[in-house]
């Protein structure tokens, strides 16, 4: 049965593939469809991922146009480097230039479970590793650098980011108001270090006064941290209960860099 | 007055041992048989195989420790096991053979009540030729699993660096000594740590690096991978590995057995049945574990070694040792109270327990050799087992032989590893890892078999803070310093 291709921006990856232990109907169905897919979409090759399953299977095609199963598959030795023009169906009319191994040495199992291995070299080499890729849960753009795939990114619709419930996300908001709080600590230690080569009273005076206001404004953005984190967590339905630990931990460690700096410049600073 | 005997004083005996004796108090004795003088923080040793840590950071004398927890310590290793006594007493023991200066050689007999067996690992350096003899580590690489083999390590690495700033080149090979290695964790640590050192030396643009192991992918791990989140995406831990690998210039060879060493040279046989040769300078390669070689002998003076021990030396526990192939196997299977299934007085906790198979996928070359991880079963796993089997055989103890058993099934037990990538206060990084559960289960989690809310992992400096920290803080337990208990495992 032909089964629609996952494409852009819906993510891929959730979890990566698992293996086949069980070789049954249910893989043999699977494969199936995957060569209909292929075969309806003209394409050269195809991962299970592709279509929605978690296993790890992949169907390619050879330099003869045969669809070849590829089962559970181990990339175990490669050699040489090639950079080409590839183009994926998760990514419709896009292309990137790529670099990937030239010649390969590949272990699978076939629908009957018995262990294989197969060389591939050129362009079969190259969609076998890309397919073998998406069982993991990455596309393309895990090989490129960090410059080509900012541009790639730049050049797609909604972005890299393409979120999903399903998973946390590391990087929020909040944490620039955590990097606002640690610039100002860090103005805040640099004036207690400088008033450590002051004698001037007045001077010394109004670092203080600073340093008070500058803790206020930490404490003020650490209240804010703390409520505006726990919103954009709850936003993030998939694991509220990961963030919270983490969202307590943070908004502590900030009070607790906060009271060294204010606690030295109370003995030192305050006159 | 009931006794009970701990073969053993690493993560695992040491835990029990010392819990054991906390909860036993006086009314009962704890006996320790370990043939060593000093507890060792191995995780540790890493560093000290870079020379950032010295043996004695790592390392603590244990006679003190036991003497403050009232614990009977034999510095001894344990020969073999009669768990049925002999034609003159009932009463089961175990025969030690001192190792101690003083007492080096003579032969003892330990009587016990309670016997839990945490031995760890034979290091079975003899499995491949050339990397060493019996569990003797040969001239050609060098080990991290002990602190001396550590120190060793470091002055080889500390050689190998001076060559470099003569302007002689060297290549570096790391990894599995093996096709049927564990410990890959270990090695990773340790490529990385070389690498870092190498930076900081100025000369990391001298060295070739390379990694060889016996996972079929980069990020196994022996679990068979897991997922991790990393900026904000899930990725597998081979993509992670890989594009770590990649980032610090180090290249890889997997699915590897290693089936000899030479001076300078391994020989390998792939997973695809072909075979290769590379050549080192410098190399650490981790040794395949085996039991440590325990005999078991019953009233009759009958060996009956291999109804106690599985074939590779491990003690039998109440794990299935039947499930089949490899569609067959369930979390079920592991073992959930350690328990020898003949002799219900004897447990075994941490490496010292048979499992029932390995976790990642079973895999060999079309030569037969078998080339896959064996299963992890250090670090944390062997602490909580640890805990829990002193838990139950102190309920035995004191509160009769029906007493309910503790479970610490692996395959319902969440670990967190740190693992270490170079260390420094401003310039370390680690990737924290966690896993849950360590053993997959694909009945209650389709899919990858685990959690995918409890199983994540990020790299970076703050990594490098948590493992420093770790390092101190169990040292700190294993010592019973003021609120040991509250640490966990």
């Amino acid at each position: 049965m032909v089964k629609e291709i996952i494409t852009y921006p819906t993510p891929l990856s959730v979890e990566y593939a698992t293996d086949v232990r069980v070789f049954n109907d249910e893989l043999f169905a699977l494969i199936e469809d995957l060569k209909d897919t292929i075969n309806e979409n003209n394409l050269d090759g195809l991962a299970a991922f592709q279509i929605g399953s978690y296993y790890n299977v992949i169907v390619v095609k050879n330099e003869d146009g045969e669809l070849i199963e590829i089962i559970n598959p181990r990339l175990i030795a490669h050699s040489g480097r090639v950079t080409t023009e590839e183009s994926t169906a998760y990514y419709p009319n896009q292309t990137a230039e790529i670099t990937r191994y030239e010649n390969i040495s590949v272990v699978y199992q076939d629908r009957d479970a018995k262990d294989c291995s197969l060389k591939a070299s050129g362009s079969m080499a190259i969609v076998i590793q890309r397919k073998i890729d998406y069982t993991f849960g990455a596309t393309f753009i895990h090989k490129m650098s960090k410059e080509a795939k900012e541009a790639f990114e730049n050049r797609l619709e909604y972005g890299g980011e393409v979120g999903s419930a399903d998973y946390c996300q590391t990087s929020f908001k909040r944490d620039k108001i955590v990097l606002i709080m640690n610039v100002i600590m860090v103005f805040m230690a640099l004036g207690f270090v400088a008033s450590l080569f002051i004698e001037d009273s007045l001077l010394l005076q109004n670092i203080w006064k600073y340093l008070l206001y500058g803790s206020i404004g930490v404490v003020l953005l650490d209240v804010v941290y703390f409520f505006y984190a726990q919103y954009e967590g709850k936003q993030q339905s998939g694991c509220s209960s990961c963030q919270i630990g983490n969202i307590i931990g943070t908004a502590l460690i900030v009070l607790f860099k906060l009271s060294i700096i204010m606690l030295l410049s109370y003995f030192f600073v305050y006159q | 007055m009931a006794r009970l005997v701990v073969l053993g004083g690493g993560v695992a005996g040491h835990t029990t041992a010392t819990f054991a004796a906390k909860w036993l108090g006086s009314g009962h004795e704890v006996v320790v048989v370990t043939p060593n003088a000093k507890w060792n923080w191995i995780p540790s040793n890493i560093w000290v195989g870079v020379g950032q840590m010295t043996k004695e950071d790592v390392t603590f004398d244990l006679a003190p420790v036991y003497a403050k927890a009232g614990i009977t310590y034999h510095q001894a290793k344990a020969v073999s096991i009669n768990p049925e006594g002999n034609e003159s007493s009932d009463k089961p023991f175990v025969t030690i053979e001192y190792t101690s200066a003083d007492k080096a050689g003579q032969s003892e007999t330990i009587e016990y009540d309670y016997l839990v067996n945490a031995t760890g690992p034979k290091l079975n350096f003899g499995a491949t030729p050339g990397l060493g003899e019996g569990s003797q580590l040969g001239e050609h690489t060098v080990s991290v699993c002990t602190a001396d083999h550590a120190v060793h390590a470091s002055e080889k690495l500390a050689e190998a660096i001076e060559k470099m700033k003569a302007g002689t080149r060297q290549k570096f090979l790391i990894g599995t000594g093996h096709g049927m290695c564990t410990c890959q964790g270990a090695a990773f640590e340790y490529i990385f740590n070389i690498e870092h050192e190498l930076r900081k030396a100025g000369v990391r643009d001298m060295a070739d690096m390379k990694w060889i192991s016996n996972e079929s992918f980069l990020g196994d791990f022996g679990m068979g991978g897991l997922h991790m989140k990393v900026g904000g995406y899930v990725v597998s831990s081979k993509l992670f590995a890989e594009s770590l690998f990649a980032e610090r210039d180090v290249e890889w060879i997997i699915g590897a057995h290693v089936s000899k060493v030479e001076e300078g040279k391994v020989h390998y046989e792939l997973l695809d049945g072909s075979t290769g040769e590379e050549e080192f300078d410098f190399s650490m390669l981790i040794p395949p574990f085996a039991g440590v070689g325990l005999k078991a002998y019953n009233k009759a003076g009958e060996d009956i070694t291999d109804t106690v021990f599985a074939p590779n030396g491990f003690m039998k526990v109440d794990a299935n040792y039947n499930a089949g192939a490899y569609e067959n196997w369930k979390a079920s299977d592991w073992p959930r109270t350690y328990q020898n299934p003949t002799y219900k007085n004897m447990f075994a906790a941490g490496i010292a327990f048979a499992p029932p198979h390995i976790i990642s996928k079973p895999m060999s070359s079309p030569n037969g050799t078998p080339i896959n991880p064996t299963p992890p079963r250090t670090g944390m796993p062997s602490g909580i087992i640890g805990k829990a089997v002193a838990h139950s055989v102190c309920d035995l103890m004191t509160k009769g032989e029906n007493a309910h058993l503790h479970e610490a099934s692996m395959a319902e037990m969440g670990a967190a590893c740190v693992a270490s990538a170079g260390k420094g206060i401003f310039d370390g990084t680690a990737a924290a890892m966690t896993v849950y559960p360590v053993v997959p289960d694909f009945e209650k989690y389709p899919g990858t078999g685990r959690d995918t809310d409890y199983t994540f992992g990020e790299i970076g400096l703050a990594g490098h803070w948590i493992k420093h920290i770790l390092h101190h803080l169990f040292i700190y337990k294993a010592k019973l310093n003021p609120g040991w208990t509250l640490i966990p495992e």
